[in-house]
């Protein structure tokens, strides 16, 4: 009895655990080989699985009442929004990977940055597909905040989605004068202890990033792959500083909100005074939602923040890449960019160059009603930072614990 | 007339949660340091709603997983852990049980994984409902450990004595007994397959939409008003089958 | 031991198999819930001999089946991407990963914190509930209570951790209350009662889930064990209220849900959701700690994960047997 139940144990976990044999897939090949009307017609009738964050309810309207009804009345595409971001994606990938599987369970993924490292990493992407896209002559793929994701040549394995840039939300009742730099930040902590934090998550890692840069003299300084030199010139520095301005923070620097989202709810209750965001228009709508005080106010630091964009990836396995590339480049068209801009709609930046579009979508693009209680794009344009290589961030979230958490 | 008040107020406190959580989600603008917020609409209703195409049929299928997993999982374990309670190796048939909860559930969710993937069950209803399996039936197992003792022992041999089968057994004298139990150990049962998020995400890959998977994010949103509303979502239908079910409650002594 | 159990059960199948033939019984079904018979000399052993056995071994395979065999192939594959022998690149046998967690203090403080909030929160849940069913134990057994107690179960942990997040956070509802009443001047006044060093969020949050179902579960107990009329006769014995409450009624409930209040003490120690929302970095949990190594942000520590996976599940295994051993005393088995 014994041994049968550890010989059916060992099969099991035999099974579980083996590696698969792959057999590179031909219809990779096919679909970019194909004409785009070819791909059009083969992506017609498919149900196209897409695994994005859904948190935010006002994405979740864009991509629910818009997007989805559109790709089917246009191209008879059923499209599937399955929710999942980052670890989840790579997770489930590596996963699949893992056990040989032939067939993804997902054809998109919404990703950029640190998760499109990884899943090249495991090699999970499939590409390069970005060409094939007839409204991909509009993407500002030049521009080096777009054409690249975290100093990585994007290589056609992901398409823009969207632009934002890192913003420093503030009450403007409590605070007249914003620090614009880490020594004014510094001294205003002092002054009022307590009211200044950062989450423990992307944005937090985001305002590390833009503080180590400022540090290293400048956005050049860090610029192009990861330097094992420079980050162990530099990071003890920005160490020091957290150090000195820990007993200041919120909590003394004992403990860190977890996400944006109750660092957003104590920010809004008055607990905190400032508050951040990955994306620069954000305090508009969460004015709009009655969550944070009319008074609140999105800025920039004087040396700059991070901006980065967003991108959709199709996975290497997908079943229905070609309607994928047909969502992809729904996505991407001068209407569908318009309408996400628009802050009373998400409010996320264009990834779409506005020189080349046809002059009716330029009217369009610059007649939005403007941002309340953000400031304007071109404002800040000049005080956009490059995002530095992923490893920064993996060591920054790695030392962060052990320099200053403790762990 | 003390006892009274005080079971009230008792009462009170038990809803005090639910009475919030619906008051927030009616809510707009919260600011410190007002008890209540400033001011009260369905708009948040309204939207959610609106965004959320499909939140109805998603309740059904979670209604239909999570009672299609309560109903066997109840019954079967209440059988099997009388074998097991019964048995010579009783303690290490419990420790055994013990085992899934020895994982983080997400930890459990990344191990079983491959297993799914390979019998071709990721992504479907039917994985979901097996995965769940796994974690619910030695919950129950050990809820009903307890249980079985001489006095139940007794009452089934003197079935067995008087002729009777052991189908009669349970239908005339231990299922009626036990109904306290067995009512306790559905609902929880129903409640953790209705809240399961890891492993319905994962072995679902986010396809198998139950209402707990659409609305689950919300919770964790920055915006109290829609967490709080989501909150509502996941926690009013349970609380409804409780409630229409409180005759069966209120009659279990009787 | 087993000689022992052998020689009872011998003798046990005597008496079963009189009582079949009517000597000993006399059935009456008003007082069915009497029986006299002994069934200390006369139990399990004798049951098990009775039964056919097909329909343990059905049991018994399909428990195997669903609770045990997976779980062992999952832990047999997370011991082995612990080792480095599968994985994402992993590169044959090695201890390294298991040298940088049990190496670091931080795993062991998180060890020891998981079980500090445990065991805070089950013995004030227990407590709680214990005199709450000793003291009136008819109020959960009948009337509306018997039905509200219900509803805090419908609570999932991540929405517990939202409300008292609300509640106790620096500007959520006490202190806003405390304000209004002039207890306090502003809201940095107010003590830090979540993402404190001591958990007190944390532990307050599976408090709120935990009391509410040991309640349902010792008036369940109470009334399935007749306690009523033990503590009935104690009293008839001279026993005063407070010992027949505590002296008799506690100490059987304690025993008959002891695996149960294990079973949630593991819960607690392995919980997520609640310790992601109300706790503090430099004082973690083993899940959140988990996936943090699993899922943020770099994959060479997933094996860490794993490490930590591992040991943790042969630390609660270890843990479950001894609790289970030590609650075999007072088991009337």
């Amino acid at each position: 009895m014994k041994h049968t139940i550890l010989l059916t144990l060992l099969a099991f976990l035999f099974w579980a655990c083996g590696g698969g044999d792959q057999k590179e897939g031909a219809v990779e090949a096919d679909v970019l080989s194909l004409a785009w009307s070819d791909i059009e017609q083969q992506a017609r009738g498919s149900t196209v699985n897409l695994m994005m964050w859904q948190g935010d309810p006002l994405i979740n309207a864009y991509m629910q009442n818009y997007v989805k009804p559109a790709v089917k009345k246009q191209y008879d595409i059923d499209l599937q929004i399955a929710s999942g971001q980052g670890g989840i994606i790579v997770q489930a990938l590596l996963a699949e990977s893992q056990a040989g599987k032939e067939e993804s369970e997902l054809d998109m993924v919404w990703i950029n940055g640190e998760t499109f490292y990884q899943l090249r990493q495991i090699d999970a992407l499939f590409g390069p597909w970005t060409d094939k896209l007839p409204n991909g002559q509009y993407i500002d793929f030049e521009n080096p905040f777009i054409g690249q994701d975290f100093q990585q040549p994007v290589d056609g394995h992901e398409c823009p989605w969207g632009n934002v840039q890192m913003a420093f939300i503030y009450d403007s009742l409590k605070v007249s004068a914003p620090p614009q730099n880490r020594a004014e930040l510094l001294t205003f902590a002092r002054q009022n202890p307590g009211r200044f934090t950062f989450d423990n998550h992307f944005t937090g890692l985001t305002f590390l990033k833009v503080l180590l840069m400022d540090i290293a003299g400048g956005p050049q300084a860090l610029a192009g792959p990861f330097n094992e030199a420079k980050y162990q010139q530099y990071a003890p520095l920005l160490w020091d500083y957290i150090r000195e301005i820990k007993p200041y923070l919120w909590k003394q620097g004992n403990a860190f909100p977890e996400a944006v989202a109750p660092m957003h709810q104590m920010f809004a209750n008055g607990e905190l005074w400032f508050t951040m965001s990955n994306n620069d228009s954000e305090v508009d709508n969460k004015v709009l939602q009655g969550l944070f005080p009319e008074s609140a106010r999105a800025y920039v630091w004087a040396v700059g923040t991070i901006q980065n964009s967003h991108f959709m990836g199709i996975t290497k396995h997908a079943p229905h890449k070609a309607g994928a590339m047909v969502v992809a480049n729904f996505l991407v068209s001068p209407e569908a960019q318009y309408r996400k801009q628009d802050p009373l709609t998400w409010g996320d930046g264009t990834v779409l160059d506005l020189k080349k579009l046809p002059l009716e979508w330029q009217e369009k693009f610059r007649s939005l009603p403007n941002r309340r209680y953000a400031p304007s794009r071109e404002e800040i344009q000049a005080r956009a930072l490059p995002e530095l290589a992923p490893e920064y961030m993996i060591r920054l979230a790695a030392d962060f614990r052990k320099e200053i958490l403790g762990q | 007339m003390a006892n009274r008040l005080i079971k009230y107020f008792f009462i009170g406190l038990l809803l005090f949660p639910f009475a919030f959580l619906l008051l927030l989600s009616l809510g707009r603008g919260w600011a410190y340091p007002d008890v209540l917020p400033q001011h009260w609409t369905v708009e948040n209703w309204r939207f959610i709603w609106g965004i959320q195409a499909g939140l109805g049929r998603s309740a059904l299928l979670s209604l239909s997983i999570s009672l299609g997993i309560a109903g066997p999982v109840t019954l079967a374990s209440f059988v099997v852990s009388k074998f097991i309670a019964y048995d010579r190796h009783r303690r290490r048939w419990l420790v055994l049980a013990y085992l899934p909860y020895v994982f983080a559930p997400v930890i459990l969710a990344a191990c079983l994984q491959g297993f799914f993937l390979r019998a071709e069950l990721s992504g479907k209803v039917w994985g979901v409902m097996v995965a769940q399996l796994f974690i619910t039936f030695p919950y129950g197992v050990i809820f009903f450990s307890g249980f079985w003792n001489e006095h139940m022992l007794a009452m089934e041999q003197l079935v067995a004595t008087l002729g009777g089968t052991v189908r009669q057994a349970y239908a005339r004298v231990l299922i009626p007994i036990a109904r306290g139990a067995l009512m306790t150990c559905f609902f929880q049962v129903f409640l953790i397959s209705w809240f399961e998020y890891g492993l319905t995400t994962l072995i679902g890959v986010g396809k198998v939409q139950t209402l707990t998977l659409k609305v689950f994010q919300y919770v964790t949103e920055a915006n109290i008003f829609y967490a709080a509303l989501a909150s509502c979502l996941l926690v009013m239908p349970p609380v409804v089958l409780l409630w229409l079910n409180k005759k069966y409650v209120f009659s279990r002594v009787g | 031991m087993v000689v022992k159990s052998r020689s009872q059960a011998a003798h046990q199948r005597l008496c079963i198999s009189e009582r079949a033939l009517g000597h000993n019984v006399t059935f009456h079904p008003a007082t069915c819930d009497v029986l006299t018979f002994d069934v200390s000399t006369c139990d399990v052993q004798t049951f098990r001999a009775m039964k056919p056995h097909y329909a343990k071994y059905l049991a018994l395979g399909l428990f195997l089946a669903l609770a045990v065999l997976p779980l062992l192939a999952g832990l047999g594959y997370v011991l082995a991407y612990s080792l480095g022998l599968v994985g994402f690149r992993s590169a044959g046998l090695t201890l390294v990963h298991w040298e940088a967690v049990l190496g670091s203090t931080f795993f062991w403080r998180t060890l020891a914190f998981s079980a500090y909030v445990a065991v805070m929160t089950i013995g004030l849940a227990v407590g709680a509930a214990l005199w709450m069913v000793v003291t009136r134990p008819q109020a959960f057994l009948q009337g509306s209570l018997s039905l509200f107690i219900y509803f805090p179960l419908s609570i999932p942990a991540i929405v517990m951790a939202f409300f008292v997040f609300q509640m106790l956070s620096g500007g959520g509802l006490l202190s806003r209350i405390g304000y209004q009443l002039g207890l306090m001047e502003g809201l940095e006044q107010f003590p830090g009662l979540v993402n404190d060093t001591w958990g007190i969020g944390i532990i307050t949050a599976h408090f709120l889930m935990a009391a509410p179902f040991f309640v349902i579960l010792f008036a369940n107990l109470y009334d399935n064990e007749k306690l009523a009329a033990l503590v009935q006769l104690a009293r008839t014995l001279g026993a005063n209220p407070r010992q027949a409450a505590w002296r008799v009624a506690a100490p059987v409930l304690l025993q008959r849900a002891f695996a149960a209040i294990v079973l949630y003490g593991l819960f607690v120690m392995g919980a997520y959701e609640a310790p992601l929302l109300l706790g503090s970095q430099s004082q973690q949990m083993v899940s959140v700690l988990t996936i943090q190594k699993l899922q943020r942000f770099n994959l060479a520590d997933i094996p860490q994960a794993y490490v930590i996976s591992v040991a943790y599940a042969v630390l609660v295994l270890t843990l479950a047997v001894w609790l289970l051993g030590r609650g075999k005393r007072g088991d009337a088995r």
